[in-house]
């Protein structure tokens, strides 16, 4: 579901950056329904792959198969990314704050240590240079924080201040599509626009520990997967269930 | 024509306790692990290393207690884990981190590469990278002169050696690279000292003109030194070793004991490199 309804904000025509793990099925998923002339690329210096299996991630070369060109990161942060010709980017993240700035550097830990993960990567280039940026994670309370324990990659506003005011252009995040929802990040905050099928909106909200808006009318439902959509992600996208099994 | 074929020992020997060595594999794929392990058996200490995405290779050398500070925009093994070595020194404070975006490294490789003074760029602003980075002189915020608007002045990187892992290469040392080639190229323009490691040498003027990432004229050693980058892939000769990565992940997360455990069986229990790969059933 997840995978889906991300994929389902991709749009036909796209130019997409795209990170590893669930971001990966999303803009396939997309590409191979609704969203054909979408163009995805990796900032390793990957054009256009069409993966047909699971990869272990971006630097797994299953995943480069059926590119169109091989470049450098200078090819695609460079001049696709900061040359402003990216219109999308896909990022998964530790953490989320309500302006929807990522932390995928580190976490802390219950014992008061610190544990690291990837880093930045791409991470902080495509979310300050692409035109707006859709976040993938797991919807889990711990992930959603008001204050980021490391802000890695700037949100459509960056710690309260609009992202303009530091020096970026673009809208930055514009939506955190989670397994059980989607918030879009826009000027009026963090707003719950849809719950998935199946998903209680008061349940949601509790689980999202960070300023929520509820739209007058409540949240909508998201559409539901097609039977298309599953089998391509159960068959062929995801067939491990590594990303997508929950 | 001078050969500049030598042994992978002998052409690590061009680094020093304290040099600045930048590395060019990516996560799981084209590691120079021949490299790393040659680096480890000779002992080599408080290197500095500058890589845009770490991999095992400086895993490695971090467990082994080499490293004292890294430059980096990140790093892991991909689905297969972090990078123990790494991560465990920067919480214990033994190593360093000077961390960047991963375009901004590869535009400080750039300006080094073409003896720029810096490049400007909109990127990190805003974000807890950028604070550091300030206080470390690399890094400095400035105005557009032309059309206004903050950027960041990324100032030139130039690492003593960088290591290459190619796919093929001539004695020369033109080098053929298959598949993306994330930032190898800037990181080895940018070195006073290019070596090339390689799974084959082929003779001189038959590598098409059209493949060569590294031009002979820059490159200064060559090694020749096939499955130089077990158990991480190299696109066009082999895939990742799924089964001894996650025999290192494991060992790796698990403590600093078990990390000197791998490293006392497959790098200082081995004479070589030869050695390794017949340990790990990948000999010839």
């Amino acid at each position: 579901m997840l995978a889906v309804a991300a994929a389902s904000l991709v749009r036909d025509g796209d130019v997409a950056v795209v990170g590893l793990g669930l971001p990966q099925v999303a803009a396939v998923l997309a590409k191979r329904t609704h969203a054909p002339d979408a163009t995805l690329l990796l900032e390793i210096g990957v054009f256009e792959p069409v993966p047909n299996e699971s990869a272990m991630g971006i630097a797994d070369p299953r995943l480069w198969v059926g590119s169109t060109a091989f470049g450098s990161m200078l090819d695609v942060l460079g001049a696709m990314l900061h040359g402003g010709r990216v219109t999308l980017g896909l990022l998964g993240a530790l953490e989320v704050d309500a302006d929807g700035s990522l932390n995928s550097t580190a976490v802390p830990t219950p014992g008061g240590g610190v544990r690291r993960f990837n880093g930045s990567g791409g991470a902080n280039d495509i979310a300050s240079c692409a035109d707006r940026v859709l976040v993938v994670m797991q919807h889990h309370p711990r992930k959603f924080v008001e204050n980021l324990h490391f802000l890695t990659s700037p949100g459509h506003r960056v710690r309260g201040r609009p992202r303009h005011d530091v020096g970026l252009h673009g809208h930055g995040t514009a939506a955190v599509v989670t397994d059980r929802a989607i918030i879009d990040i826009g000027e009026a905050g963090a707003v719950l626009t849809s719950v998935h099928p199946g998903q209680d909106p008061a349940a949601v909200i509790a689980d999202t520990p960070i300023p929520l808006i509820e739209p007058a009318a409540g949240a909508a439902e998201t559409a539901a997967p097609t039977d298309t959509e599953l089998s391509l992600i159960r068959q062929e996208l995801d067939p491990h269930g590594w990303y997508t099994a929950a | 024509m001078t050969t500049k074929v030598a042994s992978v020992d002998e052409v690590v020997a061009v680094v020093d306790d304290g040099s600045h060595v930048a590395l060019t594999g990516f996560a799981i794929t084209r590691n120079a692990v021949a490299v790393a392990h040659s680096l480890i058996r000779a002992g080599r200490r408080r290197l500095r290393m500058s890589q845009v995405i770490a991999g095992m290779e400086t895993d490695l050398l971090a467990a082994a207690g080499c490293v004292e500070r890294i430059t980096y925009s990140g790093g892991s093994l991909d689905r297969f884990g972090q990078l123990s070595g790494v991560n465990r020194g920067i919480t214990s404070g033994s190593i360093v981190a000077n961390e960047y975006s991963s375009l901004a490294l590869t535009l400080r490789f750039h300006a080094a590469a073409l003896g720029l003074p810096y490049l400007p760029a909109r990127t990190m602003l805003g974000s807890d990278l950028l604070e550091p980075l300030l206080g470390s002189g690399d890094v400095r915020m400035a105005e557009d002169p032309f059309e206004g608007g903050t950027v960041v002045e990324l100032s030139p990187l130039q690492p003593d050696v960088t290591f290459v892992h190619a796919n093929v290469a001539d004695e020369l040392g033109n080098a053929q690279v298959s598949g993306p080639t994330w930032a190898l190229r800037d990181t080895a323009l940018a070195a006073r000292t290019v070596v090339v490691t390689c799974e084959e040498l082929v003779p001189v003027g038959t590598i098409d003109p059209d493949q060569v990432m590294l031009p002979a004229v820059v490159v200064h050693a060559v090694a020749v030194v096939p499955r130089g980058a077990h158990p991480t892939a190299v696109h066009k000769c082999y895939d990742y070793d799924r089964g001894h990565l996650q025999e290192y992940v494991q060992a790796a997360r698990e403590s600093d004991e078990a990390h000197r455990e791998y490293l006392d069986k497959y790098v200082y229990g081995v004479d070589d490199y030869a050695g390794y790969l017949d340990l790990v059933g990948q000999g010839r």
